[in-house]
């Protein structure tokens, strides 16, 4: 939990993977491609002392991974939301089995999400039931430019994607997170346009679209859908980090999301291990709207708001209940293994004096 | 790069004179100039060819956009006076084989990607139409500024505009002409110049501002259509803050790779 103004926030990091970019498991150009282009990002939004190598960003295995998120208890919980990429990577770069590894060790810390792709047809719906019947999972992570042999992409407007959200309903899977970020090998056709959240949010209402990376480079076309589709939700995966090197512009992003989508739409993710939350939560918690911004939106990211978006909102999404959490890890094996137990104690602190 | 002096009476190419060429072509996302943004890396001018190499901020640029700049650069470059042959080398690009190929020789997009879903001018028309919509935000508060209402804004027409004594400045004038109000001319001329490219202003009596989509505003939605003017303007600014940040940190790893 982050300490702040005399109150502790609950941190739901609503966006990790736990991936394998390892040369023995690429088995296509596009796989070396990909892992170079995440260590770009990686690097663009972290601060130099805190880089990481390309071999342990490559594979940094499940106790890494566990002690960044809550060894300092940055984050409280997390939410895995795989990317298959079966074309470019020989197992998988982080699927929803990959990822079960930490989340059925830790299940009170980890929500564990799956995935679907229409273009696999009957035997992606038998998939996306396995996942449900093993996992009961809640959540399903899209990957709407993955490709597939000779397809680069599909649309969640598609046909086929409805019938494979008419399942996640019956299923009981509410939450649907799209990668609408930056754009991942198209060619021409923009995979990663966001417009087709606007049918698909307006078609299924008792789903939530919680669009990650909130649609940038087309934060415009987002809002703009997110204004209108109340069940459309922004996850501020690679904007979030924006507020370590960027401020101005961290600021601007937020605001504009504020005003468009409201406090109650905004998740927070930190995209591990693109980056990482022993960093990136205190750069977001201690990030301010500037004077301008502020006045300009009428908006503010203030004790109430940063609730909301590093924790309650998500918790809202996966019936999370925060109170019994926090009481949960006043001894549960993460908090033993780290000595949170006194951090998760229950007394709030003191009030500052200030 | 061959060392071989032109020894005819060609005229004359400068490199300032193609770097001002370049400086019109634009990054279609972002709508900022590729030589402001420090994409191209040199200029090789050798009699009446000129060679641009160009590298993007990353591999994974989208090969359509990638294209168009390429596209744009080899044709501004030819209609400079005395240059034959423009030439254009894209670096560190995953489909570079394919744009310098095809944009070199001249193909169509379809050509050169013969797996793309189609050509690329919807894409250009999609990023053009989301450059009037930042560019009519910054024409709209200069109008603002200058006391213009919004009623007044919406019905303004490419008539009621004319260049003031002075070039930096327009006159606006309104109510059959009994008033003039001058402002300044740039953010009107930028916005201008994307209304024409986008087919917005082909007579005179069209009204000039519109909504994203292209219909005249109601007054009752002047606000909501300015809101989405600036944010169209964040996400390009935006995006621009990813692009540059990568650019950098590309170059940082590829210093720290040794080179064989």
């Amino acid at each position: 939990m982050y300490e702040q103004d005399g109150e502790s926030i609950f941190v739901i990091d609503a966006h990790v993977h736990l991936w394998d970019a390892t040369e023995e498991n690429i088995k296509h150009q596009g796989g070396e491609e990909f892992i170079q282009c995440f260590y770009d990002y990686h690097t663009t939004f972290t601060p130099e002392d805190l880089e990481w190598e390309m071999d342990e960003y490559r594979k940094y295995g499940a106790d890494r991974m566990v002690e960044d998120l809550f060894g300092n208890a940055a984050a409280d919980m997390a939410i895995f939301q795989p990317t298959y990429l079966t074309d470019f990577y020989e197992d998988g770069f982080n699927t929803t089995h990959q990822n079960a590894e930490l989340a059925t060790e830790y299940p009170e810390r980890f929500v564990l999400n799956g995935s679907f792709d229409p273009r696999d047809g009957e035997a992606g719906m038998e998939h996306l039931e396995e996942l449900h019947d093993t996992y009961d999972i809640q959540g399903v992570k899209l990957y709407t430019a993955e490709w597939r042999g000779e397809s680069k992409g599909w649309r969640l407007d598609d046909e086929e994607a409805f019938e494979f959200l008419e399942k996640c309903e019956e299923l009981g899977i509410e939450n649907i997170h799209p990668h609408k970020g930056p754009t991942i090998r198209p060619l021409n056709r923009d995979a990663f346009d966001v417009k087709d959240v606007d049918d698909a949010a307006s078609s299924f209402p008792d789903l939530n679209f919680v669009v990650e990376h909130v649609g940038l480079p087309r934060l415009d076309d987002f809002c703009w859908i997110a204004g209108q589709e109340p069940n459309v939700y922004g996850g501020l995966a690679v904007a979030a980090p924006f507020a370590q090197n960027r401020p101005g512009k961290f600021s601007e992003i937020l605001s504009e999301l504020l005003w468009w989508l409201g406090e109650d739409r905004v998740l927070f993710g930190s995209d591990y291990a693109i980056w990482n939350p022993d960093w990136l939560v205190e750069e977001v918690m201690e990030a301010e709207l500037t004077e301008e911004h502020r006045a300009e939106y009428g908006v503010e990211w203030d004790l109430e708001t940063k609730k909301k978006v590093m924790g309650e909102n998500a918790a809202e999404l996966y019936d999370i209940d925060i109170e019994a959490k926090k009481a949960q890890f006043r001894e549960d094996e993460i908090s033993q293994q780290f000595g949170l137990e006194d951090h998760y104690a229950g007394e709030e602190p003191a009030a500052a004096d200030d | 790069m061959t060392d071989r002096e032109s020894d005819g009476p060609a005229p004359p190419v400068t490199r300032e004179a193609v770097r001002d060429r370049l400086d019109c072509v634009t990054d279609p996302e972002l709508d900022r100039s590729i030589v402001e943004l420090e994409y191209v890396d040199a200029i090789e001018i050798d009699g009446d060819r000129v060679t641009i190499h160009v590298t993007l901020p990353t591999a994974w640029c989208s090969p359509a956009f990638a294209w168009m700049m390429a596209a744009d650069a080899r044709e501004e470059v030819e209609s400079l006076p005395g240059v034959e042959r423009g030439r254009i080398y894209l670096h560190e690009h995953m489909h570079e084989a394919e744009i310098n190929r095809g944009v070199n020789a001249g193909l169509s997009f379809e050509d050169a990607f013969p797996d793309a879903d189609g050509g690329i001018d919807p894409v250009r028309a999609e990023l053009d139409r989301k450059a009037r919509i930042a560019r009519q935000y910054d024409a709209v508060e200069v109008l603002q500024e200058a006391g213009l209402d919004p009623e007044t804004i919406v019905s303004l027409r490419l008539r009621d505009f004319e260049r003031a004594d002075r070039d930096d400045r327009v006159t606006i004038y309104l109510a059959d002409r009994a008033v003039g109000v001058t402002v300044p001319a740039e953010p009107i001329d930028d916005y201008l110049e994307k209304a024409r490219e986008t087919g917005i202003t082909d007579a005179p009596t069209d009204v000039l501002f519109r909504t994203p989509e292209g219909e005249p505003i109601d007054p009752e939605e002047f606000e909501l259509v300015h809101r989405r003017g600036r944010l169209t303007q964040v996400n390009m600014s935006g995006q621009g803050g990813i692009c540059d940040g990568l650019r950098e940190a590309r170059e940082n790893r590829l210093e720290r790779t040794p080179s064989d």
